[in-house]
């Protein structure tokens, strides 16, 4: 009997750290888990200096982002994290790191305008794009999303429903780990930091 | 916070009206290529009857609309809605990553400095017209060291 109870109280022990640690050591935000080697990887896109391939960026940490221009708030909050982080880089740190902000928006983002909208941020990030096919393979390879959405009630016409996290690639080109868009930019520099 | 001394300047000279308050008004800066913006805030009813944003009007933009975000399942939305309800004796923020007024075909950049003109139609056939300081939006850095 009494083995029984401690059984009982041991069955509910364990339950109850278990919640514990998920409720307090469990992320606020879930992000995608990436600890098989399955997401990630080489791709080249188009930019305004021609194609460029991840793998043209080896040596350097690399911040991938996918968004698009005319999305108002998520996007440039991303990309001023981003600017935030590599300015508190010195000089010498800063040639060693990259973003790349990738558009699922090749309709209406042509390269020079995205040349012009990531250098706003940072000389650091560069835009790219390029066909659908080609964006969707990327997007799978970093299990992100995104999704065109009629907007028939709005003079925007179609908004892009999308996932919105920053990927950390390190500079063997390998994917170290994957943000919140709106991480502190103290905390995405640390990151960096840790692979330089 | 430079936007904030701005804002105070504003809502001080708004003191009539002192039943709705509308602080840390900022426009976002525009970045090259886009044609779009998005206005933040936080209002105060201080009446005690319900009321509601039910539309926006500037000069700077060819169409001014509601909008709100959302994140279901780490994917962001974002959908028109038709009116922000200010419930009596509450405040409601409009926010980077939530609520905000949205400008469409923007006629002209918005370059941190500038000014635009705003007029906030409320559900009680009121209005408030609003000078927002467009500013650079930078994400809270927190106090963390480092």
């Amino acid at each position: 009997m009494r083995k029984t109870t401690t059984y009982v109280l041991l069955g509910m022990a364990l339950l109850v750290g278990a919640w514990a640690s998920f409720e307090l050591l469990g992320p606020k935000t879930p992000i995608p888990r990436y600890a098989s080697a399955s997401i990630g990887g080489d791709f080249q896109l188009s930019s305004v200096d021609g194609e460029r391939k991840l793998s043209d960026f080896k040596g350097e940490v690399v911040l991938i982002y996918f968004g698009f221009i005319s999305c108002p708030d998520v996007c440039p909050t991303s990309l001023a994290v981003m600017r935030q982080a590599i300015d508190q880089l010195s000089e010498e740190q800063r040639e060693k790191v990259r973003g790349l902000f990738i558009s699922v928006d090749p309709e209406r983002d042509t390269v020079d305008e995205l040349n012009a909208y990531t250098q706003y941020f940072s000389d650091r990030i560069i835009g790219v794009t390029g066909s659908t096919e080609e964006i969707d393979s990327v997007v799978k390879q970093y299990g992100a999303y995104y999704k065109f959405v009629q907007l028939d009630d709005s003079a925007l016409g179609y908004t892009v429903d999308h996932s919105a996290r920053i990927y950390l690639i390190d500079p063997e080109g390998q994917l170290a780990d994957i943000l919140a868009h709106d991480v502190n930019p103290n905390e995405l520099h640390s990151k960096i930091m840790a692979y330089l | 916070m430079k936007y904030l001394a701005t804002a105070l300047l504003i809502s001080a000279s708004l003191a009539q009206a002192a039943d709705m308050s509308f602080d840390e008004v900022r426009v976002r800066a525009v970045p090259p290529g886009a044609n779009i913006s998005a206005v933040f805030m936080n209002v105060k009813n201080n009446t005690s009857t319900d009321l509601a944003i039910i539309s926006v009007d500037s000069s700077v933009a060819d169409s001014v609309e509601l909008h709100n975000n959302s994140t279901e399942d780490g994917k962001m939305k974002m959908r028109r809605i038709d009116q922000i309800k200010l419930n009596a004796n509450s405040e409601i923020k409009l926010k980077p990553g939530g609520l905000h007024i949205m400008l469409i075909g923007l006629k002209r950049p918005l370059v941190e400095g500038d000014k635009i003109d705003l007029r906030v139609n409320l559900s009680d056939a009121t209005s408030q017209s609003l000078e927002v300081p467009v500013v650079t939006i930078r994400p809270t850095m927190n106090k963390m060291t480092h």
